[in-house]
């Protein structure tokens, strides 16, 4: 099945023998992907809102076209809830200081979780100390699971935000969304959900799920780097200040003052990555041709089938065992380091991530320096993990 | 030059593994000055604890957890720096540093801080390879 879907990406026409394991980084882009921000630079290059000539009409229309793309994408009508940003990191931190920071007072608070990726942990806790207010972590369990009873504990009236990953890029948890969303608002409280791992094959429908906020990044769907995504609730959407300042986002510029648009139309100074947001289109397109039940089952199957083979190898152990996982492993062996590991089966041409993941929080909480860590996409094979298997045996028998 | 497996494996058995296995000074030192080496895209963290004697160094010690390269090359330069004055020792970890910077081979280095060197052509390991090099040169600079 998995060969279904390799023969659609260039990558690995060019480099055939490659085990590609680091799709939590960032997956490959499929034939269809680059041909979009190809033709987009090729035949149809101009510069949006601008120009009133065909070409830049037409590229306006199209960048519109891609906003109201994902507004469907993420099961909603409203084209104006949907902004452009660099990745899930600019998001965040537009939510953190163009939204949350302004409404600060003292006494409040702001709840993360320890499994965060540093991307949704830093910035809350630099404004929660920026504005003397209290920076709150959900911890996990030793599964690495989050815990729901200190997480319904450490929420209250006086929070002003909860934010959360969908999925864990270092333990591969998936996270109980929809009850985590359920908590948090029965007390009042926003959530932010930061969808970085789980945009490419899991239900991110808001009407299903009901957050407030909600960031992710093409690159860890199959599009360009450089260009990510912002939602924000109908609710939240005029409370949303510029971010970066400069022209495109404003309706009148005087010496005296400036009179800015609304969200979303008060993110995109500058010139935005308009070549980047037609590879997003064809991201989405591609994704939602996928049937994303059957993708699921088979990162699944391999996953487990991975997971079985490493665990029957002495020294090797495999961090957290949550009750939902997704297609990313963490392991570590003992007496070789992470960063020894990933070297050597880069040498086998595998091509797996060594080290803190950007969760350090999480990782000093587990007592662990650094991972490895192991991530499937759709066109990875039984075959690659059984490469895998044996690059680690051969590996443990040279270093005892 | 990029190094094949055989030669890679060819030099963690010679050097990287033994010195790995069993590293020189490695163990904290209660008065001694303490220096960090942190590497923090992969967690590699040692404190260096120097002895120092005026113009002099006594001895280097180290402890903490890092990769088999860091770990070696951490563990040979405890040894190479052990009773030089502070001037030799900052020279010292100039010139093997900029060895690692130029693109040839690194010829004027002793055998064993060579095959360290050559290292430098296993993808991504040069951060390893310099880590407490760095973060002692550093330290050396400053209290110039």
């Amino acid at each position: 099945m998995a060969n279904l879907y390799r023969n659609q990406f260039l990558i690995f026409d060019k480099h055939p023998g490659l085990a590609y394991l680091d799709n939590a980084a960032t997956t490959q882009r499929p034939k269809v992907v680059v041909e979009a921000i190809y033709d987009f630079y090729a035949y149809e290059n101009a510069n949006i809102h601008r120009g009133v000539y065909d070409l830049s009409n037409n590229a306006t229309q199209k960048y519109e076209a891609v906003r109201s793309q994902v507004a469907r994408f993420l099961g909603t009508e409203n084209a104006a809830s949907i902004a452009f940003t660099k990745g899930t990191t600019e998001s965040v931190n537009i939510v953190a200081n163009s939204f949350l920071s302004p409404t600060l007072n003292e006494g409040d608070n702001v709840v993360t979780t320890i499994m965060e990726h540093h991307a949704n942990f830093i910035p809350w806790q630099k404004i929660a100390q920026e504005k003397k207010v209290e920076f709150r972590v959900i911890p996990i369990d030793k599964n690495g699971d989050l815990n729901l009873l200190a997480l319904n504990n450490l929420i209250d009236r006086k929070t002003k935000l909860l934010s959360v990953n969908h999925i864990s890029n270092t333990l591969g948890t998936i996270n109980p969304i929809e009850e985590i969303i359920e908590i948090a608002h029965k007390k009042g409280v926003p959530v932010m959900l930061d969808a970085a791992q789980s945009a490419a094959y899991y239900e991110l429908s808001q009407k299903k799920l009901q957050y407030d906020f909600l960031a992710f990044s093409a690159h860890k769907l199959f599009g360009p780097f450089g260009v990510g995504i912002l939602y924000v609730a109908d609710n939240y959407i005029e409370n949303i200040l510029p971010y970066n300042l400069g022209g495109g986002i404003i309706r009148e510029v005087s010496v005296e003052e400036t009179l800015f648009n609304n969200y979303p139309y008060n993110m995109d100074a500058g010139t935005p990555n308009i070549g980047g947001a037609m590879g997003l289109a064809a991201a989405i397109k591609f994704v939602s041709g996928l049937d994303k039940k059957e993708i699921q089952e088979n990162i699944n199957h391999l996953r487990i089938y991975c997971e079985e083979k490493l665990r029957a190898i002495n020294d090797v152990n495999i961090l957290g065992n949550p009750k939902k996982k997704s297609g990313i492993i963490s392991f570590t062996i003992k007496a070789i380091h992470p960063h020894d590991i990933a070297s050597f089966l880069n040498q086998d041409n595998i091509a797996v991530r060594a080290g803190m993941h950007c969760t350090q929080p999480l990782l000093n909480a587990l007592a662990t320096p650094a991972t490895v860590r192991v991530s499937f996409s759709v066109y990875n094979t039984k075959e690659e993990v059984d490469r895998l298997v044996h690059s680690i045996k051969e590996l443990i028998n040279f270093w005892s | 030059m990029v190094l094949t497996k055989e030669e890679i494996q060819k030099r963690y058995k010679e050097k990287i593994l033994p010195e790995n296995k069993n590293p020189y000074h490695f163990e904290k030192r209660e008065h001694a000055t303490t220096i960090t080496a942190y590497n923090p895209m992969c967690g590699d963290k040692y404190k260096l604890y120097l002895e120092e004697e005026g113009s002099q160094i006594n001895a280097l010690h180290f402890h903490g957890i890092g990769c088999a390269i860091s770990k070696a090359a951490t563990s040979i330069l405890t040894r190479k720096i052990e009773g030089m004055s502070k001037t030799d020792a900052k020279k010292f970890c100039e010139q093997f540093m900029n060895a690692l910077k130029s693109e040839g081979e690194s010829s004027d280095l002793e055998e064993e801080l060579k095959i360290l060197a050559e290292l430098k052509n296993f993808n991504g390991r040069l951060d390893c390879i310099q880590l407490s090099w760095k973060a002692l040169f550093e330290y050396l600079t400053s209290a110039d």
